[in-house]
């Protein structure tokens, strides 16, 4: 249960984001032109897997949605730098609210972002391209909320340990095509060469995109995914962890209006 | 309301800010809190408002243990910063209702209090701007805002004024006359010394790691301010014993007892350069000499921050 600082907190955040949704629309609007253009070549690459009938949207969609909430931790790292370049963070501190109500507060409305986004990808991929998993509706839904929930830790964990928005974004960014990449946010892990699919499991990209992948072309349910949302959870908590043990509220970051 | 004992603060290890701090400021009083570059004001702001350790002593706002219960004492405390703390992306109204929530309060009383202070600092024809859209001074003003939504018992100002146009400079005075009227402590800080006369402030001079002084401003000033003379020349003054030339003026070099008979004394020694005087000035005893008498230098503009290892 969040408490009223922390809402007021998610409120103003909230606000802060509609403000300039230009990020958050970029995040959209990418994947589904990448989406057109790279339809025709994975339908062919899925066919040739053994799925006939694959519109391409089946790897596409899901894929593109977790390599661009992967990039969209940029946005974490940009609402927690900008209090410090605006001289708000200070006065966020020197309020009632406690730590954990200032970051539950600044997390919370970036979670609902991250969800809508991939909301609207999954959506807009089955409107415009054809997208239909093939398993549970439901299981689909949890492993989304606990990829964003992970994808949110991460981006936490970077604004605790980086001094400088433009460190955050440099390694958020790179971090997060790297683990897509591994993980087969562009191509099926199992298309990658023999040493990347060696490596794909350390990967938290990989389990999440594992995950959607049996729910969209295996008609796998929550049981079949229950591995994949608990080495997710896993990924979640030790990004957590270690965003606890480095943030230092006190501690100068560098931002960027 | 704030009691402050034996408040210590280094950094690194080697670099001692605070060396016993002691400070009391009780409701309803404005205490201007005075010194110079790296004497700790905002260090000590820091520490009171729980943004900053404290290496020993106490602190207690409102009976409550600021250092060992931060957010009890929190709930007490207005912080206006030195650096500007506003949303420049969203409205007046916005920065005012969110701090408003932040502080506790909830309802109707958050529209109701974000008007009443936007009115009282002049902001209420710009509620709907982006607050970075407002002049310099308006800024500094709903910077100043933000802090008293809540209406604290114990306000701290650091360097409010700096940058805030004369309107501004006149809401914010008229703010915190009227906060200490309604019963809080406030502790102010500024190098702007007339500014702690036109609030009659009791001063609290920082100087040395400790509070050097304490006390009404008449007793300060009655105390370590001295009466002197200056006499003005067109062009450059001439040299004179006992006196120190600074541009077209000249000033004793030690306060006289007795102003009036230093500058009979020097004229009559003047000879020829007597033509080139342009006016015997006297300088009345100000807060502004006391602090001179006090810490042996003048409080510049440049002593605005802390220097924090």
């Amino acid at each position: 249960m969040m408490s009223s600082r922390s809402l007021a907190i998610a409120r103003s955040g909230t606000r802060l984001l509609l403000v300039d949704p230009a990020p958050f629309v970029l995040t959209i609007l990418m994947p589904l032109l990448l989406t057109a253009f790279l339809l025709p070549a994975t339908k062919a690459q899925l066919t040739q897997s053994g799925y006939s009938g694959a519109t391409g949207s089946e790897q596409l969609i899901p894929g593109l949605s977790v390599l661009f909430a992967l990039l969209g931790t940029a946005l974490v790292g940009t609402l927690f730098f900008r209090e410090h370049a605006w001289g708000t963070w200070d006065r966020l501190r020197a309020s009632s609210a406690s730590t954990l109500d200032i970051v539950l507060g600044k997390v919370a409305p970036l979670y609902a972002v991250q969800l809508l986004q991939m909301g609207v990808l999954f959506l807009a991929g089955a409107l415009l391209f054809g997208y239909r998993p093939n398993g549970s509706v439901i299981a689909l839904i949890v492993v989304i909320a606990v990829f964003v929930a992970m994808v949110v830790s991460y981006g936490v964990m970077l604004v605790a340990v980086f001094a400088t928005m433009d460190q955050a974004l440099v390694i958020g960014n790179l971090g997060g095509m790297l683990m897509g990449g591994i993980g087969g946010a562009l191509a099926p892990a199992s298309a990658l060469p023999g040493w990347l699919q060696a490596v794909a499991h350390i990967s938290p990209a990989y389990w999440a995109l594992d995950a959607l992948h049996k729910i969209t072309l295996d008609h796998a349910g929550l049981a079949d995914v229950a591995p994949s949302l608990l080495v997710m959870a896993a990924f979640t908590l030790g990004f957590a962890i270690v965003a606890g043990l480095r943030f230092r509220p006190s501690d100068a970051k560098v931002g960027t209006t | 309301m704030l009691e402050i004992k034996d408040l210590k603060k280094a950094y690194g290890g080697d670099h001692p800010v605070l060396r016993g701090v002691d400070l009391s400021v009780r409701s309803g009083q404005i205490v201007g809190l005075l010194g110079s570059n790296g004497a700790g004001k905002t260090t000590l702001i820091s520490i009171v408002a729980g943004l900053r350790s404290a290496d020993g002593g106490s602190v207690r706002v409102a009976d409550i243990d600021a250092l060992r219960d931060r957010r009890g004492a929190a709930r007490h405390i207005g912080l206006a910063p030195q650096e500007l703390g506003i949303y420049p992306t969203v409205t007046v109204l916005d920065n005012l209702e969110f701090f408003a929530r932040l502080a506790g309060l909830s309802g109707g009383a958050v529209r109701r209090r974000s008007l009443e202070v936007a009115a009282a600092l002049g902001l209420g024809e710009s509620l709907k701007k982006k607050a970075g859209e407002l002049s310099g001074g308006q800024k500094r003003r709903l910077h100043t805002g933000l802090a008293v939504l809540h209406k604290p018992d114990l306000m701290f100002l650091d360097e409010p004024t700096v940058g805030a146009d004369v309107q501004s400079r006149t809401g914010i005075l008229d703010i915190v006359r009227s906060l200490a009227a309604e019963g809080a402590a406030v502790v102010y800080t500024t190098h702007y010394l007339t500014e702690l006369e036109q609030l009659d402030a009791d001063i609290a001079v920082l100087y040395e790691g400790r509070v050097a002084v304490h006390g009404s401003l008449a007793e300060v000033v009655g105390r370590y301010a001295t009466a002197s003379v200056a006499l003005r020349f067109d062009g450059p003054p001439p040299a004179l014993p006992g006196w120190r030339a600074n541009e077209s003026t000249l000033v004793p070099i030690e306060p006289p007892s007795d102003p009036a008979a230093a500058a009979a004394g020097a004229l009559a020694t003047l000879g020829d350069s007597i033509h080139s005087l342009a006016g015997v000035e006297l300088v009345r005893p100000s807060l502004e000499t006391a602090y001179l008498a006090i810490t042996g230098r003048a409080l510049t503009l440049e002593d605005d921050h802390d220097v924090v290892a």
